[in-house]
């Protein structure tokens, strides 16, 4: 049973962790735009490019 | 790579069907392409110049594109520095800016703008937001001009104007995020600690791991209690500062007792006492949910005299030695000539020197009807120029406008209002002290006999003593009738109003546009005996139709509603006199039709006995029209505001309540005393100014009444913030929508009293819930007193009067079940 002693603390950290990226991504504006990005990496940018 | 199905057969930009006969073509890369408009060919030429035709390919199969839609007017002004500064984030030679943009439909709009952005020089940066229709640009004021982005974007079919995402989006919001952020938080920590206090009490509490969990639970509640319990704190220090014992305060009484405990008992590794850290967690995320749900209905006061701000023009066209000149408004002295023209709104209080024009004054005096200025004519800002240029004489600017003066009784009004009382604040400081004083008797008590137990024993009375029902009982009650009401048409702005609302004693009316419908209809038809009444209105229908004045509208809606056929009747040689009346052939005979000097000044005699009963009529401030044909007197048509269809029930119903009720109107006093009459009599205050209006409402509120007030107009402004509760209608101009608490969709003027009974009902459940909050107190109080309790009743007891109290608060929608027919 001395498990819990690691595991009950990792996983609470770990959803702090978790916690704090979704909060760093919303403030950051990672959802202000869902879907101009999902249809902009289709967007094929490099035609000139090609040989 | 698909190519558009519709081009073939449509046109080739937008796809929409090509009307036959009227066609646009242009040789694009050597094919020949139809278009449905100039604008379709226009933008789709300047796409192919720019060589961005791949975005034909790239829009996906089955985005029907649209017609470009029209490019914005007068951008050079957003060129100006001080028009700009509103807008971007940062000046300098580089600047940032957010665009909301008209006509994005697709990931491919996305493509082309930011492609053909970026080929303009000087743009840093175009990034489109496509969920949200913006962009943001980013470019050196060196090189380019923000106008010629705009025009570029205007090529290739966008219409974008500047936007502050800070103020369109508000300061609220984003404290509202913050407090959202809290929540997530308390509930992330409140989960976690549930599964450590399950722990405890199924046996933990006893054994090697006690201390383990005791840690956990500290570990998780102090960052918990500390960020998430922020506000409360922040809140109640802030109200004992002004001596006030706010709801915060036994929130964070009860969270730090409760906490200081715990860790008391965790970090003496004391063996006898139970830690309560689920307590605080669960009180920070059920007082949180309340918080939210409160600030979701806050109301924004700023708003109204920004909305104000909006409607005077920033810039106007000056007349310099005999040259048009476009400026700042801010820049325009006074005796300057201004050209006014149509379409555009009027940027200073003036006189008109040259000119003839209809003027809709609708947002300063709530009257429909557009105003016709001539020569001399005063003009305000604010007001919009409808049919011809004017050249005016400005003798007031910026800060002594009439719209100003509005402004400043709005903020005037806004800055001295009382705050709100609500129910729960005038009993949440007994509540404190009591509280505090059976915490107090209940340790002095026992440390007679035990110090230990009587530590605990006081820690649970404050720990028991839950605000938390307290807490929600109105939040969730005002939370639920907000979101019922917007359902049934009544939208809540300001949630805090809907307790006042019911103990309103007076209402107060503006006549024009709230208890009438704002615009003329025929009221009364007099005709000669000789003559046939129906072929008279259908004449007079038929000349009306080619004049703009609003007593035309009048008959030709008079003719509508009796099915006349007025349109086939052929009218020759229509001519209109202004302020006099107009003139026209119908089959051979000359109509007439205008005021009595019209027809006299034709050399018509009057009818003794139409020209009587017309004269009774104006005595009851009904306007009338004259109506010759064939050089005879032959029928008056009598117009007036019509008094809205639920008025009357309306005004009946509150005098039946027992309300005291008032008429306010710019209008004559005539006029608003055959309103009063037509609804059975009421206190009237005609020919006020808005000033006055504010201040009938002072008036009142001295006299010790509670005053709600009904309006539309930007003139009601003041008064809709002054008094005790705004209502505004739907219809209304934005201002005043802004500037109420509550508003009126569809007009309806019945959901006044759907609104004060849903008031009525929303502080009975308030009164229930604090009601059932204190008799969870009374019967666990005692229960602390006596040291009876452990940390597992708390656990359980408090979520479920928070429950009860929530539950409660939803049978509020019983109300609309009977109102639903």
């Amino acid at each position: 049973m001395n498990v819990i002693y690691t595991l009950i603390p990792g996983m609470t950290f770990l959803g702090l962790v978790f916690f704090a990226i979704m909060i760093w991504a919303v403030k950051k504006g990672q959802y202000e735009d869902m879907e101009g990005n999902a249809s902009r990496i289709l967007q094929d940018d490099d035609e000139d490019m090609m040989p | 790579m698909n190519q558009h199905s519709a081009h073939s057969t449509g046109c080739f930009h937008c796809g929409l069907p090509i009307t036959a006969g009227i066609s646009f073509h242009a040789k694009l890369d050597g094919t020949d392409r139809n278009f449905c408009c100039l604008g379709c060919q226009s933008v789709c030429a300047a796409i192919f110049d720019a060589g961005l035709q791949s975005y034909y390919q790239r829009t996906p199969e089955g985005v029907l594109l649209a017609p470009p839609p029209e490019p914005p007017k007068d951008i050079e002004i957003y060129d100006f520095d001080e028009v700009q500064q509103e807008f971007i984030i940062t000046s300098g030679e580089l600047r940032d800016i957010h665009l909301l943009v008209e006509g994005i439909h697709c990931a491919a709009c996305v493509w082309l703008i930011e492609r053909g952005l970026k080929r303009e020089p000087g743009v840093q940066l175009a990034n489109v937001n496509l969920a949200a229709k913006r962009i943001h640009l980013r470019w050196n004021n060196n090189q380019t001009k923000l106008s010629t982005l705009i025009r570029a974007l205007a090529r290739i079919g966008y219409s974008a104007v500047p936007y502050d995402p800070e103020n369109a989006e508000g300061v609220i919001k984003k404290a509202n995020r913050g407090m959202l952020f809290r929540l997530f938080f308390a509930g992330f920590a409140m989960m976690n600690l549930i599964w450590i206090s399950i722990a405890l009490y199924s046996g933990a509490n006893k054994g090697e791991f006690r201390e383990f969990f005791h840690w956990m639970g500290f570990a998780l509640a102090t960052p918990t209690l500390l960020y998430a319990g922020y506000p409360f704190y922040r809140g109640a220090i802030g109200g004992l500062r002004v001596w006030r014992l706010t709801m915060d305060l036994p929130i964070a009484i009860g969270l730090s007792v409760t906490y200081a405990y715990s860790t008391y008992i965790t970090v003496t590794a004391n063996t006898i006492g139970e830690v309560y850290f689920d307590t605080v967690t669960n009180l920070i995320f059920v007082i949180l949910i309340g918080r939210y749900l409160e600030g979701m209905f806050r109301h924004q006061a700023l708003s109204a005299t920004k909305r104000l701000l909006e409607l005077q023009p920033r810039v106007a066209t000056v007349i310099q030695d005999g040259k048009e000149q476009i400026t700042l408004t801010r820049g325009v002295k006074l005796g300057d000539h201004v050209l006014i023209k149509p379409g555009y709104k009027v940027p200073v209080d003036g006189i008109v020197l040259e000119g003839k024009s209809a003027i809709d004054e609708s947002m300063l005096s709530g009257e429909s009807v557009p105003v016709s200025k001539s020569a001399g004519a005063k003009v305000f800002a604010g007001t919009v120029n409808a049919n011809g240029a004017l050249l005016v004489k400005v003798n007031s600017t910026l800060q002594n406008t009439t719209l100003s003066k509005i402004i400043r009784l709005v903020e005037e009004a806004q800055s001295s209002k009382a705050p709100i009382q609500r129910l729960a604040d005038t009993i949440v400081p007994w509540f404190v002290l009591v509280t505090i004083i059976c915490a107090t008797l209940t340790y002095f008590i026992w440390n007679t006999e035990n110090f230990e137990i009587a530590l605990m024993a006081a820690t649970s009375v404050l720990i028991i003593t839950c605000p938390c029902a307290l807490g929600m009982a109105t939040p969730m009650s005002i939370a639920v009738a907000s979101g019922l009401g917007a359902k049934h048409g009544i939208l809540v702005k300001n949630g805090l109003v809907l307790e006042t609302l019911s103990k309103a004693t007076h209402f107060v009316f503006d006549k024009t546009g709230t208890l009438t419908e704002g615009k003329m209809s025929v009221a009364h038809r007099l005709t000669a005996s000789n003559v046939v009444e129906e072929d008279i209105l259908r004449s007079a229908a038929a000349v009306e139709r080619y004049s703009e004045h609003g007593a035309a509208k009048a008959i030709i809606a008079e003719s509508e509603a009796h099915q006349l056929n007025y349109r086939d009747v052929i009218v020759n040689a229509f001519s209109a006199t202004a302020g006099l009346g107009v003139q026209a052939d119908v089959n051979g005979e000359t109509v007439l039709l205008g005021s009595t000097e019209w027809l006299i000044r034709n050399g018509i005699a009057l009818n003794t006995g139409l020209q009587a009963q017309a004269q009774e009529l104006e005595a009851q401030a009904m306007s009338c029209v004259f109506c010759a044909l064939g050089g005879v007197h032959v029928a008056v048509f009598a117009l007036a505001d019509k008094l809205r269809d639920d008025a009357q029930q309306l005004v009946s119903e509150l005098r039946s309540a027992g309300i005291g009720m008032t008429l306010l109107s710019g209008d004559r006093k005539a006029v608003a005393d055959a309103i009063a009459r037509q609804l059975g009599g009421m206190e009237v205050i005609a020919e006020v100014l808005p000033q006055d209006k504010d201040r009938v409402i002072q008036r009142l509120q001295q006299e010790g009444k509670v005053v709600a007030m009904v309006g539309d107009g930007i003139n009601d402004a003041p008064a809709l913030i002054r008094a005790d509760v705004g209502i505004a209608l739907g219809s209304g101009t934005d201002v005043s929508v802004e500037s109420a608490d509550i508003v009126l969709m569809h007009n309806g003027l019945d959901k006044v009293r759907l609104a004060t009974m849903l008031s009525r009902r929303t502080l009975l459940t308030i009164k229930q819930n604090i009601g059932l909050s204190f008799l969870y107190n009374a019967i666990m109080v005692p229960l602390a007193m006596m040291a009876k309790v452990n940390p597992l009743i708390a656990a359980i007891t408090m979520p479920i009067s928070s429950l009860v109290v929530i539950g409660n608060a939803a049978r509020i929608r019983n109300l609309f079940k009977n109102e639903k027919s």
